[in-house]
């Protein structure tokens, strides 16, 4: 192979492109949508995230501003988790339009996460956001597969291509040289993406470059380069394979539309199609079932509770639950909340997994849709993606039960066992206690996770980097100059 | 002539692909439709003996009627229209059920459906979707070179020295071209309509009738292109562009705008302030919660604290108050919502896309704005409930005495109102426009 003549090709391929005057519109349109999707992600980060944490600031001096009082009253006094949003979702919003925001958390009770962008969107959502990713994986690849339609069809239809292959160039040289012009060309287009993403990431709350992005922002550059060497090379042999100029572009058009547009949205519809969901009203009833098949901490007659009374009564030695040394209804209200807080768990783990396995038929067509793999990567990287939203759900629930739990011990503690008769002061605690619960803290899938969850992805992207490259040497023996 | 044309076209194994291709999405589009019946329907059902069963167990062991009413909770459904199934809108997000107590209703309306967060991104595979996205692509696919193609490939001298009137040889193939297209259309209606046991009324014709202008927008605009002469790659180029403009740039980018134009922060201040208006209210005077309860039931004035530590009337008192005081925000959070509905309807207007897409979601019942009218109505059913419950909680009446059979499920009965001019004259209007600097465009080229 010869390099200098792979890089001749290349460089002509570049030249011949600015020539043909087409590509100044579409420079000019991606600039504008630049600017526009950069100022967006910026300005619905600062916003949500302003919004939210004053929000939460507002919650928590409410917490801490309540008087002494039953610990119990301030478990279900409750608390709220809001949702912040990670510093690259600037760049991709992933599926952060679509997730709740705030959930209320409450002794006994697990809410639901409300308030998502979509629910208070007209449906115009449904026609997608524009984001600096979006730019990338959606429009980006449109205009390689319009800058690369012609780079091997042209020059057969003008008769150029039996020039160049008698001038001692070979096909080899031909696919390799259009395919790394085509990427050079696409690079003129994502440096500025990269560099703008770079600077809202620098200047956005007076910096948000941590070691931890820099390490997500670089992994994000290398999959977003691989991404755009496949679609350059899978324009140009298209190119090279069609009989025309015109063919190669029906081609690659639909091609586009399929990765794109209709191929997720089907894999999608199917998944949700073979593994059906529950309904809110079945799922809660599934609990509520299983709960009281376990035990009711409400029923003073559950035989559960009867039994554990029982054996306490045995171990502590005493007659009565009012003798033992510490609040008996506290102690039982742990149990319970144990109890309920771990069928739920084992219901929402079935859940979420269900919502896995709806998703693993999309996930899985990246072996047959780089669109696909170069997406979940995207956002699994910028804190977007299905299993960050997971990870808050967790975390939430996590920090609710504890709060119980806390207040559930506080209770057996420092209240005590005789029910206090009409007219007595209510037993109450300092308020000291609320102050000492530490407030709610999102903690965002570190890189590390967030890259292990995506090993299906990251596989699938780079077998099409590898295999898109053997297929321009094993083409190139085949191809035609006819 | 004709019959030449129409063999010219259909032989192309290419057209077969596409129509066979688009026939196979529109049919599962209609299954998933049905899917989406279905599972609302199952969920109407579950409610409905849920709830039964419910009220049964708690009434069997609670005797004490504030006690019950804390737990029991009555369901008002807004039963999807079978037209949902067509274009399933915002009612995979929003919940069709509500199931509340009569505790503060602040902190309950707004709970979401349980939702895969990745199948709402990734949106419906409805026929709405198959019309909107898919049809404008055949359309491009089968007349981008309608008149270039014979151009390119010498035929056109052909047919020039054969054909008394260029222009009718262009609108007879023109024409094919639609015929097919409108067969697979209502192919696809004459197959939903017994799948999904439409009804056959005003909102269904509407509904046809919105898909036949909006087939008819993107033949008119493809013919425009067509009538600019150019060549094929340019043609076709030229005409997906306009598609991605109009089908994700354009419609996204009035998202954007619309989503940071008008964020509802006052959604989180409500759910603050409904907790706190509530739960504050345990550490203070109890007169104070009460007087501010008269002042609201006048009626209930008769009811007094019994002294006791604890009392039910205060304690639905207190509740009340989550509601009465986070009233101000909750009702800026409507206002807010209804702002960005208002405007998207007026942005819609423009680009023929968006309108098709809120008309359909209108016609069947799944927009936005039916969801405010459901959240309305169970504020409505809401206060009734509890206005019914109050004083017997508060006369502590026997819970064996009440008729609790009587409690099932309640169901909004709305119907979709049919506009025609909104429907119909945005299309229209831009069909016609197109339509004469089509034929304009043809008439100076002199065909």
């Amino acid at each position: 192979m010869q390099r200098s003549t792979v890089l001749l090709i290349a460089r002509q391929f570049w030249v011949n492109t600015f020539k043909s005057r087409a590509i100044y519109p579409m420079i000019a349109i991606v600039a504008l949508m630049l600017g526009y999707a950069a100022y967006s992600g910026w300005k619905s980060y600062t916003t949500h995230n302003h919004i939210r944490k004053h929000y939460q600031q507002v919650a928590r001096q409410s917490w801490e501003n309540n008087p002494d009082k039953h610990p119990h009253r301030m478990a279900h006094f409750g608390s709220f988790a809001f949702r912040f949003k990670h510093p690259l979702s600037m760049f991709d919003f992933g599926l952060e339009s679509f997730t709740g925001n705030a959930v209320f958390l409450e002794a006994h009770k697990q809410n639901t996460v409300n308030f998502s962008e979509a629910s208070f969107s007209t449906g115009l959502l449904r026609f997608g956001e524009i984001s600096l990713a979006m730019l990338l994986q959606v429009i980006l690849p449109l205009i390689i597969f319009f800058l690369g339609f012609a780079s091997v069809a042209a020059e057969r239809e003008n008769g150029t291509l039996k020039i160049i292959l008698t001038q001692g160039a070979g096909w080899k040289e031909l696919l390799l040289g259009k395919s790394l012009g085509l990427l050079a060309l696409s690079l003129l287009f994502f440096l500025p993406v990269a560099l703008v993403a770079l600077l809202l990431l620098s200047f956005t709350n007076g910096g948000l470059l941590t070691a931890d992005v820099w390490l997500r922002y670089g992994c994000m550059i290398v999959s977003y380069l691989l991404f755009f060497q496949v679609i350059s090379i899978i324009a140009v042999l298209v190119s090279a394979f069609s009989t025309s100029s015109k063919d190669a572009l029906i081609k690659l058009l639909t091609l586009w539309l399929f990765f794109v547009i209709v191929l997720p949205r089907t894999t999608q519809a199917l998944g949700n199609y073979f593994y059906p969901s529950p309904s809110k009203i079945a799922f809660e009833a599934a609990i509520e079932e299983a709960l009281i098949k376990k035990g009711d901490s409400h029923n003073r007659d559950d035989p559960h509770f009867m039994a554990l009374k029982d054996s306490l009564l045995l171990t502590y030695q005493v007659d009565s639950v009012e003798q033992l040394p510490f609040n008996y209804s506290g102690f039982v209200m742990r149990e319970g909340e144990r109890m309920s807080a771990h069928i739920y768990d084992r219901h929402l783990d079935e859940l979420l997994q269900t919502y896995r396995q709806q998703n693993r038929f999309t996930r899985l067509t990246a072996f047959i849709n780089p669109y696909v793999a170069v997406k979940s990567i995207s956002m699994a990287l910028s804190g977007t993606d299905f299993e960050s939203y997971a990870a808050f759900e967790r975390q939430a629930e996590a920090y609710r039960y504890q709060m119980a739990q806390q207040m559930n011990e506080l209770q057996m503690e420092f209240i005590s066992n005789t029910q206090s008769g009409a007219g007595d002061q209510p037993q109450t605690i300092s308020q000291d206690h609320w102050k000492a619960f530490p407030d709610f803290q999102h903690h965002f899938v570190t890189t590390r996770s967030a890259l292990r969850n995506e090993t299906l992805s990251i596989m699938a992207l780079l077998t099409w980097s590898i295999a898109s490259v053997g297929l321009v040497f094993y083409l190139s023996k085949k191809a035609k100059a006819i | 002539m004709y019959p030449l044309i129409v063999k010219q076209f259909i032989r192309s194994k290419t057209v077969v692909l596409a129509v066979v291709l688009v026939l196979i999405m529109g049919v599962i589009s209609l299954l998933i439709g049905k899917q989406f019946l279905t599972n609302q329907e199952t969920a109407i059902v579950e409610v409905t003996q849920h709830q039964q069963e419910h009220i049964e167990r708690n009434v069997r062991v609670i005797d004490e009627f504030g006690l019950l009413l804390y737990y029991l909770r009555f369901a008002l459904v807004d039963a999807p229209d079978p037209l949902a199934a067509l274009s399933i809108g915002q009612r995979d997000m929003n919940p069709s059920i509500q199931s509340v107590t009569i505790r503060n209703l602040e902190g309950q309306q707004y709970d979401t459906d349980l939702n895969n967060p990745t199948n709402l991104q990734s949106g419906n595979l409805d026929l709405g979707f198959v019309i909107i996205y898919l049809f404008p692509l055949l359309i491009i696919a089968f007349t981008y070179d309608l008149f270039s193609q014979e151009e390119e490939t010498g035929t056109w001298q052909l047919v020039a020295v054969q054909s008394t009137s260029l222009r009718r040889y262009l609108w007879y193939k023109l024409s094919v071209r639609a015929l097919l297209l409108y067969g697979v259309l209502l192919t696809l209606f004459a197959i939903a309509i017994p799948l999904l046991s439409l009804p056959i009324n005003k909102a269904l014709g509407a509904f046809i009738v919105l898909s036949l202008l909006y087939v008819a927008f993107w033949f008119a605009l493809s013919f425009w292109m067509v009538s600019l002469q150019r060549s094929s790659n340019f043609n076709a180029v030229a005409l997906l562009s306009l598609w991605v403009v109009l089908a994700i740039l354009l419609p996204a980018f009035t998202n954007n705008f619309l989503a940071n134009k008008y964020p509802v922060p006052e959604a989180l201040s409500t759910m603050v302030k409904q907790r706190d208006g509530y739960h504050e209210k345990w550490d203070m005077n109890k007169e104070m919660t009460m007087n501010k309860f008269y002042a609201h039931y006048p009626q209930y004035r008769k009811y007094t604290l019994s002294g006791d530590d604890f009392d039910w009337l205060w304690y639905y008192a207190m509740q009340q108050m989550g509601d009465d005081e986070s009233q101000q925000q909750s009702e800026a959070m409507r206002k807010k919502i209804r702002q960005r509905e208002r405007a998207s309807r007026g942005l819609a207007l423009a680009l023929p896309t968006l309108h098709t897409q809120l008309q359909f979601n209108d016609l069947a019942r799944t927009s936005l704005s039916n969801h405010l009218t459901f959240l309305d109505q169970t504020r409505a059913f809401h206060e009734r409930i509890r206005l019914y419950f109050y004083p017997k909680i508060f006369e502590n009446v026997s819970v064996k005495e009440e008729n609790w059979q009587q409690f099932r499920p309640e169901y909004l009965l709305e119907k979709p109102t049919v506009n025609w001019p909104t429907i119909v004259l945005p299309l229209l209007i831009t069909i016609v426009v197109i339509s004469i600097v089509s034929v304009v465009n043809l008439r100076k080229a002199k065909l």
